[in-house]
């Protein structure tokens, strides 16, 4: 056997076997990313970059989705202490419901909502008449986002809260610190990077949530539905440059994940 | 008067039961000493108001604490692991609740840990932990000290280091101090009582040379360190077991059934005055000394311990010497 051969043979493992098999899903992922990116020339994506569709759609997707995860994480903080901490067998049910949103089909979510703040029911009518119409409007488009996002910043918080020791607490609590205080000085700060991680998957998901929008607030567009929109009457090059706005964002998100947040999947 | 009592105190979990308890701790240290899960740590999270105890109640100076949050009971309690927070320093976490700053700075000396102030807990070690979180506890003035194991997962020699300093430290504070152990010798060393708990009841309490020389029960005998306990019967000047008497002061009259208890540590071997004969079955290195369990001719094995100076080997055959003083009588 030559030296050549045993080198080979040394390095071909089981592990590197496996590697290879996922290369090629590896590369399934990233080559049609690095396709997009090269279909798209810069300076096509940096010209579409001022058009008011495109304007509006990011200035759309970007404040709604921070308003969703802003109301996500308002109530959705309070609900993961609770199912992290309470002592009751009911904190399975109450999860199975957070999680519904989860696994429910997006314009199912949408179909859902339209039942209970639609043009024509009490809620949706009451509110319009009162000129913030629930559909249709910005305010659509953030309940479309809380209904499908919202659950990662409890999902992900609810963890990182019982990561957190209850001994620590106590010993806040036998040391004079109130619950509040406690969970000021000492539960939030420890829990912080899997909040941030929750608070992150949220804004990402919000950002990219086209199912449930579409059923509520066609306008104004958020950057998927205009990308949508893009595709259906100019063709899929007009819905290159928003594409790679969304890459882009999806991109800062993982970035987020990485570093000083805690990655839920890692 | 500060003192904390328990009365009637109680608490069931699934197959566990502590209680009905009645207990008071004036200005000492009560060493709880006990098995694991014979209820110790319930009993100290009963007193924080970490767990509702299920009847009694539970006061301080007085003050009924029964229903209160752990925040408004002013009892320090110092956990088994230290329970530092980890994003916090040193002195952070002891400032934590710190009445005043110079309080800080007081207790940082007292307890040797001024060089550690600037580091977080993970980056201390297990007793420089302990150092820590005793500070931060002190640091709140609590009108009562618990302790839970502290010093379980030390080192040994640090471990007697810090306990020989709690001793110090204890004598300095004027509140009541519950220690709680599974260690005889923390609980002899630190107690000023001890109270042996066996299943969620207490055995007995006494000052621990009353505990250890005159156990009221089986379980506090072997549970101290009392391997010697045999069933005998009442005679003339001792009390016979199997073939054997043994000397023993007894009120009881001859033929009364007994319980003979003999710490290892009074039975001598070779000496002059030896009145009873037997053979060394097995001997054990245990630093300090050996223990010999010896085959009494015409008795039961006796376990003794002894100097490492002698020379006595399995199957020697020795003196047997015991001091009626030193045999106890249930």
């Amino acid at each position: 056997m030559s030296a050549r051969h045993r080198l080979f043979t040394s390095r071909f493992d089981w592990l590197s076997a496996t590697l290879v098999l996922g290369g090629l899903l590896l590369l399934y992922y990233l080559a049609p990313l690095a396709s997009l990116f090269l279909a798209a020339p810069p300076g096509a994506v940096a010209a579409s970059l001022t058009e008011s569709t495109v304007v509006n759609a990011m200035t759309t997707s970007v404040l709604a989705a921070t308003l969703s995860t802003l109301v996500g994480t308002v109530f959705g903080l309070p609900l993961a202490y609770w199912l992290a901490r309470a002592d009751t067998r009911w904190t399975g049910v109450v999860l199975a419901v957070v999680v519904l949103p989860l696994v429910l089909p997006p314009t199912v979510g949408g179909v859902v909502l339209l039942t209970v703040v639609g043009p024509n029911t009490f809620l949706g009518a009451s509110a319009a008449a009162v000129g913030v119409p629930l559909t249709r409007s910005l305010a659509g488009v953030v309940i479309a986002q809380t209904f499908v996002a919202s659950p990662f910043v409890v999902v992900t918080a609810k963890a990182a809260f019982e990561g957190v020791d209850r001994t620590l607490e106590h010993a806040s609590r036998s040391l004079g610190k109130g619950r509040m205080t406690t969970l000021r000085n000492v539960t939030v700060p420890l829990a912080a990077p899997g909040i941030l991680a929750g608070v992150t998957l949220a804004f990402a998901r919000a950002m990219g949530e086209f199912g449930a929008t579409m059923m509520l607030a066609y306008y104004p567009r958020t950057m998927p539905v205009q990308i949508w929109v893009s595709f259906v009457s100019l063709g899929l090059d007009a819905a290159y440059p928003i594409a790679i706005i969304l890459v882009v964002v999806s991109a800062l998100a993982l970035i987020v994940l990485h570093t000083v947040a805690s990655n839920p999947w890692q | 008067m500060t003192s904390l009592r328990l009365d009637g105190v109680a608490k069931t979990y699934e197959g566990f039961e502590l209680g009905p308890l009645d207990l008071t701790v004036a200005d000492e240290v009560l060493t709880v000493l006990g098995p694991s899960g014979c209820g110790k740590t319930t009993l100290l999270s009963i007193v924080a108001g970490l767990v509702r105890p299920d009847a009694g109640t539970v006061s301080l100076d007085g003050r009924v604490l029964d229903g209160r949050p752990p925040e408004n009971r002013s009892v320090g309690l110092v956990f088994q692991d230290g329970a530092l927070f980890p994003h916090l320093t040193a002195r952070e976490n002891v400032a934590y609740a710190a009445t005043d700053r110079d309080r800080v700075a007081d207790l940082a000396a007292r307890l040797e840990i001024e060089d550690l102030l600037d580091r977080r807990p993970p980056a201390l070690s297990g007793g420089e932990r302990q150092r820590v979180a005793l500070a931060r506890t002190l640091a709140a003035d609590p009108d009562a000290l618990l302790l839970d194991e502290p010093l379980s997962s030390l080192d040994a020699p640090i471990r007697r280091r810090l306990r020989d300093e709690l001793h110090g430290l204890f004598a300095t504070l004027d509140v009541p101090v519950l220690y709680v152990t599974h260690d005889q010798r923390a609980a002899t060393v630190l107690g000023d009582r001890i109270a042996v708990f066996r299943e969620g009841a207490v055995e007995q309490v006494a000052p621990p040379d009353a505990v250890l020389a005159r156990p009221e029960t089986e379980f506090v005998a072997r549970f101290t360190g009392c391997e010697n306990v045999f069933e005998g019967t009442v005679v003339e000047g001792g009390v016979r077991v199997d073939g054997v008497t043994f000397p023993a002061e007894s009120t009881r009259p001859p033929g009364t059934a007994v319980t003979a208890c003999i710490r290892p540590s009074c039975v001598r071997l070779n000496a002059p005055d030896a009145a009873l004969t037997g053979t060394v079955r097995r001997r054990l290195n245990e630093g300090d000394d050996y223990r010999l369990r010896v085959a009494l001719d015409g008795g039961p094995d006796l376990v003794a311990r002894v100097r490492p100076s002698g020379t006595l080997a399995p199957g020697d055959t020795v003196g047997v010497s015991i001091a009626a003083e030193d045999v106890h009588l249930l």
